[in-house]
């Protein structure tokens, strides 16, 4: 008898809320109203609503977040091949020069770094890596010898290292990225640099390796004066035959190209390195939205499940009052 | 800088080696034809926003901006 009575209280409300994903408010009022001694679950179903309605709030935003993550990803992976490209055939530019004096870290005197940032962020660690790099360089110095000045190119180091070492800086460039990076930038860069009238300067960048690893890089550019100085340098230049102007000039020349050049090579090389970053960070971000949603829909679906067997218990025992 | 009677006419007249040098290449770039010549005009853009600083604070921004005059030769 009673099991009967049950089947047919089941067909009814119950079915009612199968059809909808949430509650409907409908099965509720048929519950108070056809049994007013449970209106204590009343408060309890509202309430269960509110918070499956959080979740699935939280889930669209989730996935909204996750759509984006995936977009930037497959942007700055397009960005990172052109930029690659970019980056091969700007290494013809500096190696010359390198292969001429070497790489000269070690230089005496006033020197200026030249830390080359992104100016857009999400992308991982390439700034915080640049930035470490600068502020070691900033403290590893003989006793006495006066700090590096600091010549800026990017946002995000402008954003650090002003509010780390203000009096250190003498130019921030920023914005360079907002169109495609040209020679014709760099050298307006190097001729801001050259007034700084340095012994060298230290153009510090990420050096991109492949798309998953970049290596933070400082390359020296010495002054004509430091060059003429050292004279296994001299030597090594005098091998060739110059045309025009002596040496001095010559080197003066030089220094001013090989800056300019240096700047651009690590302004493309920073580039690609920050867009082979931001592919990985962005991966990494959507991975956890992933799983965030995941771990979100079950959680819906446990309350929804809870709920659904709350109610079916309620029932019975209402059908069951009743019968008594 | 080194100067005197040896020095370039171009570095008498006040003109660094960069500057120079990128004058000659806007002088060889505008010598070419369509349709060389619109893709070759796009690497002589200039756009970087300086900012001097003296002393810890920040000066006067500077927007170096050689876009918009590119776009309307």
């Amino acid at each position: 008898m009673a099991l009967r009575n049950l089947s047919t209280v089941m067909r009814g409300p119950l079915g009612l809320q199968q059809a909808g994903l949430l509650a409907p408010a409908s099965a509720c009022a048929a519950q108070t109203v056809g049994a007013p001694h449970l209106s204590k679950g009343g408060p309890s179903t509202q309430v269960r609503n509110a918070s499956q309605l959080e979740t699935q709030q939280k889930m669209k935003s989730v996935g909204n977040i996750m759509k984006i993550t995936k977009a930037m990803k497959m942007v700055a992976a397009a960005r990172m091949k052109g930029a690659q490209r970019k980056v091969e055939a700007c290494r013809g530019m500096v190696d010359p020069s390198i292969k001429l004096f070497g790489d000269n870290p070690l230089v005496e005197g006033k020197s200026v770094t030249v830390p080359i940032t992104s100016d857009k962020g999400l992308c991982g660690g390439v700034n915080s890596q640049v930035n470490r790099v600068v502020k070691a360089l900033q403290d590893v110095r003989a006793d006495g010898a006066e700090a590096p000045r600091l010549c800026i190119v990017g946002d995000k180091g402008r954003s650090v290292l002003t509010r780390g070492m203000p009096e250190s800086v003498d130019f921030v460039a920023d914005q360079a990225t907002k169109q495609a990076v040209t020679f014709a930038t760099a050298s307006a860069i190097a001729e801001e640099i050259l007034k700084t009238d340095s012994a060298a300067s230290r153009i510090v960048f990420n050096k991109f390796k492949s798309a998953i690893a970049f290596q933070p890089t400082v390359a020296t550019v010495p002054s004509p004066e430091t060059i003429e100085s050292k004279p296994e340098l001299v030597e090594k230049f005098d091998e060739y035959e110059l045309e025009g102007p002596d040496r001095s000039e010559f080197l003066t020349d030089l220094q001013e190209f090989n800056l300019a050049s240096t700047i651009y090579w690590g302004m493309l090389e920073n580039g690609c390195s920050e867009q082979a970053s931001r592919v990985q960070a962005m991966e990494n971000s959507s991975k956890n939205a992933e799983e965030m949603l995941s771990a979100l829909t079950i959680k819906y679906n446990k309350t929804r499940q809870a709920g659904i067997t709350t109610e079916l218990i309620e029932i019975i025992s209402g059908a069951v009052a009743l019968e008594g | 800088m080194s100067s005197g009677a040896a020095s370039a006419y171009w570095r008498v007249a006040g003109m660094s080696y960069l500057k120079y040098s990128n004058l000659c290449a806007d002088m060889v770039r505008a010598a070419l034809k369509e349709p060389a010549k619109s893709a070759a005009l796009k690497r002589e853009t200039i756009f970087f926003r300086g900012t001097k600083w003296a002393e810890g604070k920040p000066g006067e921004t500077v927007l170096t901006d050689f876009t918009e005059h590119i776009g309307s030769k």
